[in-house]
């Protein structure tokens, strides 16, 4: 009986024990993290006074209105957005009398367009050097993986100032410019023909647009290859009814012997920054693709090869699909990281976000405050770029086989 | 012999049809450039500039007559970099011969006849073999390697000071930047990486936000924003361009090894943690003796990886107004007397630093290989 109730007591005083001891714990892990966040607190508090210190004494003050300032410089290039008729914006020129908010606009701008057109030209230029350095022959296989290994193992800003000090500012003048088709490529930057709209508001050519631009998006968004090739097939005919009947015309550019007017124009300093990070971008791209090939299993190839489907067959329903889902988050990293080397623009002058930055800072005295809008810009645009890659992820996924 | 060729051109160039065609159109065009190449190199360039500026493109502006300065300094460098070769290679007497040939490479390619620069040279070469020994003969001094790194990093500090931080440059303050990030990011890396999976959900948020943040914005803006915050935030310190510099490099590049770190973390078994605690061993021994060397192990090659994205980035210095290896090279060609020089400069650095940056490669290829091979 005793023994029973010792026996009793003891484990009901070490379960209190135990109670106490967990108790004791949480209070202490508690302690710990309010601790932490009162530290960490405590810092950025510091942080900021000691930041609102040093500026007073600069006298400058912490404040976002001066992004309502006129900028009072001018922006080489680079568009921006106005809201001059009513709510609806529109894209417009930077010039001097416009406010500095929309300075910043257009260093986004910039950004964007470089970040754009290098990301699609990378892919595809990066995947073509991918599947070159797995190819049957040898002169392909080892010159693509000598220019992959170059580009990879030196910096990006030599090239960028290669590019455009020893490439493209030692192209033509503009008087004597190499033109192919149309393009004109010239010191003075690259001229593109763009097309333009003749047809008015007419219903009939309206309708055709509408169309055609559906026939783009279900071709881009539609995921069944029948559908897709339907698509494809209307695009194609309407445009090629519209650039008949004259609705749709292209502007070719025309140049003088110191300008050139018509088409679209980019800038040397655009061309050799997109240049630099398209061929760069590329080799880790390549890198990416042909990495993930090899590591398919080669039980796909022969799997497939037994079943008697044609080499053609093989790489498009077999390979590329699993590629393509091992690819895309190494690409969206890629991307990123694209994204923030165009930051780089500013070693050769192009007007991009962090450039436009430095020019706000030395002009406003502003710089800490421009560092909050310039970073968020970039982590947003980053966020942008990864949803992008996880919703074209999840697209693959439901069309593709279970991993 | 015609016959070998015969068949290998067929099988390797004309296999296939569409290999044939590609053959057809590629091999002239690489020919047509490798003759370009080759005699713009052997005839039209004139190769005498790269002689004649070689100390600027070395040191930069630091005074000629305080060159035995940064000749301790690179001393000190290949001893670092010796020591740290020696953990995972070890040092064979077949290696001696090698880097006597090294030694007389680089005395003919610099072209030197200077007695002293080619003593300092061999002093250097004979410290990295020195340095490579010793780590690879006793196992007990691999410990000492991150103190030994500090330390080196101070004496480099204490040495090249003197005639003023501000005249750092050249190849050598690129890679004294790429050192000192690569060091000093380490131990900040290796932290955040456990602050990303600390019990305590504050912790986490602060590191996970840090690093995320580093890691989408560009490096040249954090570079040029601790530029000019410190002398806002510590106008007492006066803190040289160069220091600033480094801070910022390693603030930005903590974050990466945090990722690199934390992959390592990932991939260390569960039963090890678990088995050290059921030894009773405490959290923090577990983490610094069974979990942290095990992860370490494993992202030593991404780690040397990072060491190449280092170098590669560290050029980005031209935004506090640095001369380093690539700014100097352009600092030879503003000279309007060498302003027609432009594809030899740009050809010494473009080689310069792929020799390097392959380098770097190597070894971190090299390692993975040895690693894979020693893990089961």
């Amino acid at each position: 009986m005793t023994i029973d109730r010792t026996d009793a007591r003891a484990f009901a005083s070490e379960s209190d024990m135990l109670a106490s001891k967990r108790r004791r714990n949480r209070f202490r892990h508690d302690a710990i993290q309010v601790a932490i966040i009162a530290a960490a607190v405590a810092l950025v508090a510091l942080f900021a006074y000691a930041v609102k210190e040093g500026l007073a004494r600069h006298g400058i003050q912490f404040s976002f209105s001066f992004l309502w300032d006129a900028a009072g410089f001018d922006i080489s290039e680079g568009k921006t957005l106005v809201f001059d008729n009513g709510l609806w914006p529109s894209l417009t020129s930077f010039t001097a009398d416009r406010t500095i908010a929309q300075a910043f606009v257009t260093g986004i701008v910039n950004t964007i367009k470089v970040a754009v057109l290098a990301i699609i030209l990378s892919t595809v230029l990066g995947t073509l050097l991918g599947v070159g350095r797995l190819s049957t022959n040898w002169v392909v296989r080892n010159l693509s993986f000598w220019c992959v290994e170059f580009v990879r193992n030196t910096p990006l800003l030599i090239q960028l100032v290669f590019w455009y000090f020893a490439v493209v500012l030692h192209f033509p003048p503009l008087a004597a410019a190499a033109k192919f088709y149309g393009v004109v490529i010239s010191q003075q930057g690259l001229y593109f023909p763009s097309p333009v709209w003749h047809g008015g508001s007419s219903p009939f050519a309206v309708a055709m647009a509408v169309a055609c631009c559906a026939a783009i998006l279900g071709l881009i968004l539609n995921g069944r290859a029948k559908i897709r090739w339907i698509c494809a097939g209307a695009a194609v005919v309407l445009l090629g009814v519209m650039l008949a009947t004259g609705t749709l015309g292209l502007d070719y550019p025309v140049t003088s012997r110191f300008q050139a007017s018509g088409g679209t124009s980019m800038s040397p300093e655009m061309a050799a920054l997109l240049l630099a990070i398209v061929v760069n971008s590329a080799s880790y791209i390549a890198e990416i693709v042909r990495g993930s090939i090899d590591a398919l299993p080669k039980g796909q190839w022969e799997a497939a090869a037994s079943l008697g489907l044609s080499r053609r067959n093989t790489v498009n329903d077999i390979i590329l699909p699993q590629v393509f889902r091992v690819v895309l988050p190494s690409f969206g990293n890629q991307y990123i990281s694209l994204t923030k080397n165009t930051a780089l623009g500013i070693a050769i002058g192009y007007p991009e976000l962090f450039n436009i930055y430095g020019t706000i800072a030395n002009q406003t005295g502003h710089s800490l405050e421009g560092i909050v809008i310039v970073m968020v810009s970039y982590l947003v645009l980053s966020w942008v770029i990864s949803g992008l890659v996880a919703w074209a992820d999840r697209r693959l996924t439901k069309r593709g086989a279970a991993r | 012999m015609i016959a070998t060729a015969l068949k290998w051109s067929r099988h390797n160039l004309f296999g296939k049809p569409f290999d044939a065609l590609l053959s057809i159109i590629v091999i002239p065009g690489v020919l047509w450039l490798i003759y370009q190449s080759l005699d713009w190199a052997l005839t039209k360039a004139q190769w005498d500039i790269i002689p004649q500026s070689l100390r600027v493109l070395m040191i930069g502006i630091f005074p000629a007559d305080q060159a035995w300065r940064a000749w301790t300094a690179v001393i000190i460098i290949a001893a670092l970099l010796g020591a740290g070769l020696g953990c995972v290679f070890a040092f064979r007497s077949r290696h001696a011969g090698f880097l006597a040939l090294v030694w007389a490479a680089a005395a003919v390619l610099t072209g030197t006849s200077d007695l002293i620069n080619l003593l300092f040279m061999a002093a250097a070469v004979a410290v990295f073999a020195g340095g490579w020994a010793v780590t690879s003969y006793i196992p007990a001094s691999r410990r000492a390697l991150m103190a030994a790194s500090f330390i080196g990093l101070i004496a480099i500090f204490a040495v090249m000071s003197p005639p003023g931080v501000g005249l750092w440059g050249g190849l050598l303050l690129s890679i004294l930047l790429t050192l000192v990030t690569a060091i000093v990011s380490l131990p900040i890396g290796i932290l955040l990486a456990f602050g990303r999976r600390s019990r305590f959900s504050s912790v986490r948020i602060i590191c996970t936000a840090y690093i995320e943040v580093m890691r989408s914005v560009p490096l040249i803006l954090v570079v040029y924003w601790i530029w000019i915050l410190m002398p806002v935030l510590a106008p007492q310190w006066n803190l040289a361009d160069v220091a600033r510099g480094m801070i910022g490099f390693t603030l930005f590049y903590s974050a990466y090894v945090a990722e690199y770190v934390r992959s390592g973390l990932q991939a260390v078994p569960r039963g090890q943690t678990e088995a050290a605690r059921s030894l009773g061993m405490s959290e923090f021994d577990i983490n610094r003796s069974i979990v942290l060397p095990q992860a370490i192990r494993v992202v030593v090659p991404p780690l040397v990886g990072n060491v190449l994205d280092i170098f590669n980035t560290a050029p980005l210095v031209f935004i506090i107004g640095l001369t380093d290896f690539l700014r100097a090279g352009q600092m030879i060609l503003a000279n309007p007397q060498y302003g027609d020089r432009t594809y030899e400069v740009y050809s010494f650095l473009f080689l310069t630093y792929f020799l390097v940056g392959s380098l770097i490669t190597y070894v971190a290829r090299k390692l993975e290989a040895h690693l894979a091979r020693g893990s089961r």
